[in-house]
Order: C-alpha cells, then sequence, then structure tokens
C-alpha cells in the first residue's frame, strides 16, 4: 500500500481515497462557513481578537486573518482532488487541516485533554484523522 | 508603537521614557500535534530545532509559553502567522 503523501519529483503525490478527500472537501467548507458566524463557537476560536483586552483587532488585522483562513480552506477545497500539489499547496493542506481541526475541536467544546477523552467514537476519529494528516504531510515535505 | 506603549522610568524620574514591550504569547491546546508546533515556530520566527522544541514543550507541560517579545506591529504580525496554522496565541504588553 502506498503512502497517502509522498515526496516525489516536482512536489507532494497524494494517494487518498475518494470518499476521504469528499469529506475533507466538506469538512473545509464547513470551517469556512462557521469562520464567519459570528455567534459560532468555531469563529470565535478562529478569528476572535489577538488581544483579549480588546473586544475586536485593528480592522486590517482582522482583515487579514479572515483572508487567511478563506485563502487555506479555498485553496484545500479547490485542490482536494489532486493528485500532485507543488510545495506551497501542500503548506496550504497543512493549514487547512490545522484549521478544520480547531474547528472540529470548538464545535466539540474541547479545552483540555479531559475533553478529548470523553469524545464520541465519531469525534474521535475526525479529530484523530485530521491529526494523521496533518502529521503524515509534515513528514512528506520534510523528506 | 503608540504612545501607551512608553512609561515612565522609575529610576529616572519623568525625563526618561522606556518602551513597553509586547509579548507573542502561544497556548497549549489539546488536538495540536508537537511536530505541528515546532514546525510553524521554526518556519515563522525562524528559530533552530532547539528552542522551537523548548518553546513547544513549555507550551504543551505549562499550559503556555511567551514566544515573541517586541513591539506590537511586529508581535500582531507574528500571531497572525501562528493563527494562519489555527494555533491558539494572543499579544499582550509584557508585565
Amino acid at each position: 500500500m502506498s503512502e497517502p503523501f509522498q515526496r516525489v519529483p516536482g512536489g507532494i503525490a497524494v494517494d487518498l481515497p475518494s470518499q476521504l478527500r469528499h469529506w475533507l472537501a466538506e469538512s473545509a467548507k464547513e470551517a469556512s462557513d462557521d469562520a464567519v458566524t459570528m455567534e459560532s463557537p468555531v469563529h470565535r476560536r478562529l478569528l476572535g481578537p489577538i488581544d483579549p483586552s480588546q473586544d475586536h483587532d485593528d480592522p486590517i488585522v482582522e482583515l487579514q486573518r479572515q483572508f487567511s483562513v478563506e485563502g487555506s480552506l479555498g485553496v484545500f477545497i479547490a485542490t482536494a482532488d489532486a493528485e500532485l500539489l507543488s510545495e506551497e499547496e501542500a503548506e496550504e493542506w497543512i493549514r487547512a487541516f490545522q484549521l478544520m481541526l480547531a474547528a472540529a475541536a470548538a464545535r466539540f467544546a474541547i479545552v483540555d485533554e479531559d475533553d478529548v477523552a470523553r469524545l464520541d467514537e465519531e469525534q474521535t476519529a475526525i479529530v484523530t484523522t485530521l491529526q494523521a494528516g496533518i502529521s503524515l504531510l509534515i513528514e512528506a515535505l520534510e523528506a | 508603537m503608540s504612545q501607551a506603549d512608553f512609561e515612565i522610568s522609575p529610576e529616572s524620574g519623568t525625563s526618561q521614557a522606556v518602551a513597553v514591550p509586547w509579548e507573542v504569547i502561544l497556548w497549549n491546546d489539546p488536538v495540536s500535534l508537537i511536530s505541528l508546533v515546532v514546525r510553524v515556530l521554526k518556519k515563522v520566527f525562524h528559530y533552530d530545532q532547539a528552542k522551537a522544541e523548548r518553546l513547544t514543550m513549555q507550551v504543551h507541560n505549562e499550559g503556555k509559553s511567551v514566544v515573541w517579545t517586541g513591539d506590537k506591529e511586529q508581535a500582531a504580525a507574528y500571531c497572525v502567522a501562528l493563527h494562519g496554522y489555527a494555533l491558539n496565541a494572543t499579544i499582550q504588553q509584557a508585565q
């Protein structure tokens, strides 16, 4: 069985089942939508103020962060079916997986290790799948 | 840097203003992988492997770490870069 991510001439080869790619793309869309929904815990986690003593970031900082989140998730959604990623796209996949992971953690109200321990089977599978993807992508990029 | 970033030095009375630095604080989060945090600290701050690992383990064991100190604009820029990887980072003026 081949590696899901492998360094090859020209970039990072991706070998993921289509069902998993579809699920990841849907997760990315969900994270992107929730990030801009003010009352969502995902919005607070991904776009809460960087200075907790303030209610809002500086508007320029706010825009930079929103573009960054939308950009990484957008690149992932656009390339979810790709069989070969450039280095830059692979880096965006790591960012996107991390954003999806943080979004899932916010939805599951994970604050500490005890919260991770009480996750149900499906929630645990979501967290561990995303963590595995990040770990394997890092390995491939650093190979 | 705004005027609020300066305080009067107690040693010198009113004649000398001292810049109060800002800190980038990285908070522990129970789902981000240690390998990811080390990689991001190396990438964003250009820290070497040993320093990135030391700071990451401080975050993991103590709940947080001051990962950079300096002027407010740069602190905000670094914090935004960490958020690009969904890491839980904030800025605050040094105590």
